[in-house]
């Protein structure tokens, strides 16, 4: 007797851990679908939303620009050879806004403007290694629309530090040159 | 300890503190170029805007000479190029882009009220419009190093796109656009 209840005690339980799962896995499904159809839209090089100053990498196979997709505003890299975007981690953050792209011949590297401490800075993304680096810090003057030369040596830019926009370089010196 | 075991040791620190003051150095560095009023030179007292460098070309826009135009700087030779049939006095410019090779400059260019994209050849002296079969404001050109590929902005479709064109003046055959 005590047997009998103890084997239908077990099976109460197999029950509902297999319709737990059963959901489990209904829900995921569910999720997945949903994560699918909202991607859809955002996955074309254009959104129905604002999508500006593009740049192309050296070899015209790569195109930065600024997009208000998602709610938010970042920037983007498309690859038009595969159809498909690039993932950028750590560049777009929640608390600043960049823009200016400009990317090196393989886009190896990007530089853009970003509001970093209240003042606007010119910073470099290097892909390879997923790193900021802020290339105009203790830089005394409005500074914007950086440009890389295709190897990422040079780093040409507007400052108005002369009372009137003048046109300044950035020599990054040694560095792994982005040559295809 | 042994003179000679000193002297290697302090020879030794030497170097690693040369080589961190060496390392310490070699970070970003500003190159300016020094301000010429009579406007031959980069930079002059009027407005130099939306500069961008290939590898031994700088093209941007200036003011200098009373109204706004496309210039190109030869950095190793530093000076001007002349740029002939470029540009005139009816065209407002602005957002020039050049290929590596420095002979495909474009530019947004905008005359009685029609925007377009032009694409100046520095070789044939020819200008040229990309953008004559598309009525809409068309802006921030730019080119890659190659030459071979042009990317603007278009308000064609109600909000500003991305479209992609090659140098012959044909869109790019991709799709592009969600609908």
């Amino acid at each position: 007797m005590v047997e009998h209840s103890s084997i239908a005690k077990r099976f109460q339980q197999w029950i509902g851990l297999s319709i737990g799962l059963i959901l489990f896995v209904f829900l995921m499904s569910c999720q997945q679908n949903m994560a699918l159809a909202s991607s859809d839209s955002s996955n074309s090089l254009n959104s129905l939303y604002a999508d500006e100053q593009p740049a192309l990498s050296g070899d015209g196979r790569f195109i930065a620009y600024v997009s208000n997709r998602n709610g938010t505003r970042g920037i983007l890299l498309f690859d038009l050879k595969d159809q498909k975007f690039i993932d950028l981690p750590r560049l777009n953050r929640p608390d600043a806004i960049a823009e200016s792209p400009s990317i090196s011949n393989t886009a190896r590297y990007i530089v853009y403007t970003a509001s970093d401490r209240g003042r606007a800075d010119i910073q470099l993304y290097d892909r390879v290694t997923e790193q900021v680096q802020v290339l105009t810090a203790g830089y005394r003057g409005w500074v914007r629309h950086p440009s890389i030369s295709p190897d990422g040596r040079y780093i040409t830019f507007e400052t108005g530090s002369n009372g009137q926009w003048d046109i300044e370089i950035i020599d990054r010196g040694t560095i792994e040159l982005d040559v295809p | 300890m042994k003179p000679a075991v000193r002297s290697v040791l302090a020879v030794l620190i030497l170097a690693i503190a040369l080589s961190i003051l060496l390392i310490s150095c070699s970070g970003p560095q500003y190159l300016s170029f020094p301000l010429d009023p009579s406007g031959r030179s980069l930079n002059s007292p009027y407005a130099e805007l939306s500069p961008r460098s290939v590898s031994q070309y700088l093209v941007f826009v200036s003011d200098r000479a009373g109204s706004q135009d496309v210039y190109v700087y030869d950095l190793n030779e530093r000076k001007l190029l002349d740029l002939p049939e470029l540009n005139s006095l009816d065209m407002t410019v602005a957002a020039p882009d050049i290929s590596e090779d420095g002979r495909y400059i474009v530019f947004a260019g905008n005359r009685q009220g029609k925007s377009e994209i032009y694409l100046y050849d520095r070789q044939l002296y020819k200008l040229r419009s990309l953008t004559s079969n598309l009525s809409a404001e068309v802006r921030n050109p730019s080119i890659s190093a190659d030459g071979d590929t042009i990317a603007f902005e278009s308000n064609a479709q109600g909000q500003w796109d991305i479209f992609i064109y090659t140098r012959a003046g044909d869109p790019l055959d991709i799709s592009t656009n969600p609908r």
